[in-house]
């Protein structure tokens, strides 16, 4: 370990870096828009530096990381408006039907493009696009999801299981 | 076959947070499920990632540099200080409005912006009961207009009622607090607009990014109620 406790931004940097490129992603995957991704990263580590007293050791220092980003890139304009007017968690009945699949998929998704696949995922409302992202992209588990978003695990899973759905009807042309 | 995997048993199965149900070894509708979400996991992953541009990370971590020209500094100087002069006669005019403003700002950028999440009044009035030391008539909200939840809220020591309440994509913020808690005079500030009005000792101030006559219109789904 070359890290210093005396050295708090030290400390910060060991942890923080090695962050950088998956941090740069999921901002890109929020804004849409390589300029504001660069601004909500250097925004992120210059609020987590100055934040880093407040971290409590032996957390989780990716989901607090997560969690500065995606709070930052909410209170910026394009965050404000991205979340949803309403609660998109109040109508469980709209994914009864999903676990019977009529058709055979196993190759679905190998022929999917990956652009076709990013143009879909893009298009989501942004509070199944970060759970998607978080889960299939940044490979996060659903406590640390629950944890970078504030929200229960039951609304990762939900959540979850409505973002697919919406990849797949896109994909199918139901969309 | 009966009794297939819930929803969430397949996504948990597909993300590896819960192992391999015995009833995926004999139901095809549920394994090829499974599948399907591990298939689009992979699919995902397997996307290209956003690169950083060059010499950003080494920006990351520079706190922003600060000027050191004297002529510089003389000239912002300058103008800082007519800026202040101007901008604290603003502030005295201005400063409960410029707080309800920060205050709806904050709350619309917190991950949890209500405390009672709800569309029904009568989920949500009885839940400010007892938090409160007055009683705040929630109306049925007619579209446009739709109630989204409330929260307790404290400004200049003063408890409140907050409400928040949707209009088509917009989010209006609706702070109620005793008649004598908020000053006559406020004003539209930074681009949102502002609507104060008084009823049965209360004092209503809806603050939105929508033009005013919307709030308006609040007002008075609120005055016949």
């Amino acid at each position: 370990m070359t890290q210093q406790p005396a050295d708090p931004r030290a400390a910060f940097e060991e942890l923080a870096l090695p962050l950088f490129e998956p941090l740069y992603n999921y901002a890109r995957w929020l804004t849409h828009d390589p300029v504001e991704a660069e601004d909500l990263v250097q925004e992120t580590y210059l609020k987590g530096l100055r934040g880093f007293g407040s971290f409590a050791a032996g957390t989780n220092f990716r989901a607090w990381m997560y969690r500065i980003l995606r709070n930052t890139f909410l209170t910026s304009r394009s965050g404000l408006r991205a979340v949803p007017p309403i609660s998109i968690d109040e109508d469980p009945d709209t994914y009864q039907q999903i676990g019977v699949a009529e058709t055979p998929e196993s190759l679905f998704f190998a022929r999917v493009e990956s652009e076709t696949l990013r143009v879909s995922i893009e298009a989501l409302p942004l509070v199944f696009r970060e759970v998607l992202v978080l889960s299939d992209v940044e490979n996060m588990s659903y406590r640390e999801i629950a944890e970078t978003l504030s929200i229960p695990i039951g609304t990762v899973t939900s959540r979850l299981i409505r973002a697919r759905q919406k990849v797949r009807n896109t994909l199918r042309g139901e969309g | 076959m009966t009794n297939h995997l819930a929803p969430e048993e397949i996504e948990q199965v597909a993300d590896g947070e819960a192992g391999l149900a015995e009833h995926l070894r004999e139901c095809v509708v549920c394994a090829n499920a499974v599948l399907s979400a591990m298939q689009m996991k992979h699919a995902l992953r397997a996307m290209p990632r956003f690169t950083p541009p060059a010499g950003l990370r080494s920006r990351v971590l520079v706190v922003p540099p600060r000027r050191s020209r004297t002529a510089w500094w003389v000239a912002t100087a300058a103008v800082l200080a007519l800026a202040i002069a101007g901008i604290a006669l603003l502030r005295a005019r201005d400063a409960a409005a410029g707080q309800l403003v920060d205050l709806h700002t904050t709350i619309l950028a917190s991950a949890n912006p209500v405390d009672v999440l709800s569309t029904d009044r009568h989920t949500v009035k009885p839940w400010f009961e007892g938090r409160l030391p007055f009683a705040v008539d929630v109306p049925d909200l007619a579209p446009p207009f739709r109630l989204i939840g409330g929260r307790v809220i404290y400004w200049r020591g003063q408890p409140g009622v907050y409400l928040l309440i949707g209009k088509g994509a917009h989010r209006i913020s609706l702070f109620v607090f005793a008649d004598d808690a908020v000053p006559r005079a406020i004003t539209s500030h930074a681009g949102m607009s502002i609507v104060v009005w008084r009823s049965r000792e209360l004092a209503y101030v809806a603050v939105a990014d929508v033009p005013a006559s919307d709030l308006q219109s609040l007002r008075q789904a609120f005055a016949r109620d």
